[in-house]
């Protein structure tokens, strides 16, 4: 496990639930004994609009509560404009994730970042069978690529703020995501 | 004191402080950024036997914590700059009547409905004069998560204390963030709660607004055999209005001086880095986050900065200011607006050449601004 700061960002457009998987990892790091906090930004069109979220993890106290541009580890994007809005935001050689059906990075933004290819909404959607999981499923790719945070502590953080009926749905999406997750790294 | 570890955001703190801190009634309108202060509020007051209700404007919703407050309960409204613009002939209403009330206004982008989701701390100014006339505000800036917490505890307390509304100033970044808080616990704050000054000697010898010179009126809650009258007016000591010369000017000069003659209860700011700092930065709610980023940055090159933030905007800790003033050259104040307080500053300072970073954009201020200032100036 990593013990220096981790920056990441989780990008989209309004209503897709990034918000709540950047409160997860945060909970998560703060309940292993670590630091963490997420900040969101939105537009007055909460749904539909560029929404970005920074979840910063470390071992000592954070002050500023957003990712400085340029210094992002990760960032995971499964919507077009935020992408392009955001992007640069990732340090040159850092990793991206995005949704080959919504995201088309160009060949000049794969020889400057990590970029991984992974169908998020439609592994929620076909695979788990639950649009709502895709935030579990970013959580999970997140948490694999980066090893954040001990896998355990973030599911239980991730189950404590779902119901219960929802619970097994919510593992099954985990486990598909850090499946693809290491499928993609193992490329 | 006692403490606890909660995992939350701004407003979710500031909601359950005033619950904790006594609340018993909320109205309001929900507004972006501060909406969340009143959806939980909302859920958490009806369990203790309190009421929340959303009323149909930002107006209605002081007038009816206004009522709430003159009947005895401690009570709040939470709401964004468009907002306290609506409310401010009420705030003007409660300083006049002396009802005390918390006020929270979490800021994003001004004026009129700016830019409603983003960050902003346009509203300092505004804090200080709400409304029109001669009063002195009292105006407390929440810091961290934990201040959201804190600063709304002690606003409850200092509304009781001083008898009229006391504004606690939150931003979009600090009433949406979320992370860890240690704040003290539910009973450690119960204890210290002081309730407002109540008379109990004879009905006919009750004169609520009868004071001395430095001391708020003494309201007696409604429905305890003791009468009284409200008034915007200018008004005698039972509280009818009144145009008598020497009585509208002691009216007026006491609204002022029963706050002016007691700063040292109010004053509260943070030191941080400032034992042997040549730079001074001075920066209040979140922006004084990434001013401490910004610190620890630069002491790591070897630039002795530190941070003086002001805890208690309204009134300024002007006296303390001067002090590190007097012995540091370099001073630069950063904030979301351009040079609300920055003037306020150069005002308690006696200084014209204090420097200021400010931004109006909607976005925060980063740690790699600030130091870039630092080192273009200094």
């Amino acid at each position: 496990m990593s013990d220096s700061k981790v920056l990441m960002r989780f990008t989209g457009v309004g209503g897709q639930g990034v918000l709540l998987a950047g409160e997860i990892f945060a909970a998560a790091k703060i309940k292993t004994g670590g630091q963490g906090l997420k900040t969101a930004t939105y537009t007055s069109q909460v749904r539909g609009g560029p929404t970005v979220v920074d979840i910063q993890l470390d071992d000592k106290e954070i002050y500023y509560p957003y990712a400085v541009d340029g210094d992002v580890d990760f960032m995971l994007s499964v919507a077009q404009m935020s992408y392009v809005l955001f992007k640069n935001g990732v340090k040159p050689g850092g990793t991206i994730v995005v949704d080959p059906n919504l995201v088309h990075p160009t060949d000049e933004d794969r020889k400057t970042w990590n970029i991984y290819e992974i169908p998020i909404i439609t592994i929620a959607k076909e695979e788990v069978g639950n649009v709502i999981t895709q935030s579990v499923v970013a959580l999970a790719i997140a948490n694999t690529m980066m090893d954040a945070i001990d896998k355990q502590a973030l599911i239980d953080t991730m189950l404590s703020k779902v119901p219960a009926k929802v619970h097994e749905v919510n593992k099954k999406a985990y486990e598909l995501g850090e499946k693809y997750a290491k499928e993609a790294m193992a490329k | 004191m006692a403490t606890r570890e909660v995992i939350s955001t701004g407003n979710e703190l500031a909601a359950i402080a005033a619950v904790d801190a006594g609340c018993k009634f909320f109205g309001g309108y929900p507004l972006t950024p501060s909406s969340e202060v009143m959806h939980v509020i909302s859920d958490l007051l009806p369990k203790i036997g309190g009421t929340a209700i959303q009323m149909e404007d930002e107006i209605a919703g002081i007038c009816c914590v206004i009522g709430a407050a003159m009947a005895g309960d401690r009570a709040l409204t939470a709401t964004s700059g468009p907002g306290v613009s609506l409310k401010a002939e009420n705030l003007g209403l409660a300083q006049m009547a002396e009802v005390p009330l918390v006020l929270i206004n979490v800021m994003r982008g001004g004026p009129s409905t700016g830019l409603p989701t983003r960050v902003s701390q346009g509203d300092v100014l505004q804090a200080k004069n709400p409304s029109h006339g001669d009063y002195k505000s009292i105006t407390l800036c929440a810091g961290s998560l934990a201040e959201c917490y804190t600063e709304t505890v002690r606003a409850f307390n200092l509304a009781d204390r001083f008898m009229q509304p006391v504004i606690v100033l939150l931003d979009e970044t600090i009433g949406h963030m979320h992370g860890k808080a240690v704040i003290p616990t539910a009973q450690a704050v119960e204890a210290g709660i002081v309730p407002r000054k109540s008379f109990d000697g004879p009905a006919e010898e009750y004169f609520p607004y009868e004071c001395e010179a430095d001391e708020p009126a003494v309201l007696n809650q409604m429905f305890t055999g003791y009468r009284y009258h409200f008034t915007g007016l200018h008004h005698d000591k039972n509280g009818f209005p009144t145009e008598e010369i020497e009585t509208c000017r002691k009216l007026i000069q006491r609204l002022e001086d029963k706050v002016a003659m007691h700063e040292d209860e109010l004053e509260s700011y943070e030191e941080f880095m400032m034992d042997d700092a040549d730079v001074m930065l001075v920066a209040y709610g979140s922006v004084s986050l990434a001013a401490k980023e910004t610190i620890r940055n630069l002491r790591a090159e070897g630039i002795k900065a530190g941070l003086f933030r002001p805890i208690t905007l309204w009134p300024s800790p002007a006296k303390k200011m001067k002090e590190y003033t007097d012995k540091i050259k370099n001073v630069l104040v950063v904030e979301l607006n351009i040079g609300q307080y920055h003037s306020e500053v150069q005002r308690a300072t006696a200084r014209l050449d204090i420097d200021g970073l400010f931004k109006v954009n909607g976005r925060a201020i980063s740690p790699n601004e600030i130091a870039a200032k630092v080192k273009e100036l200094y």
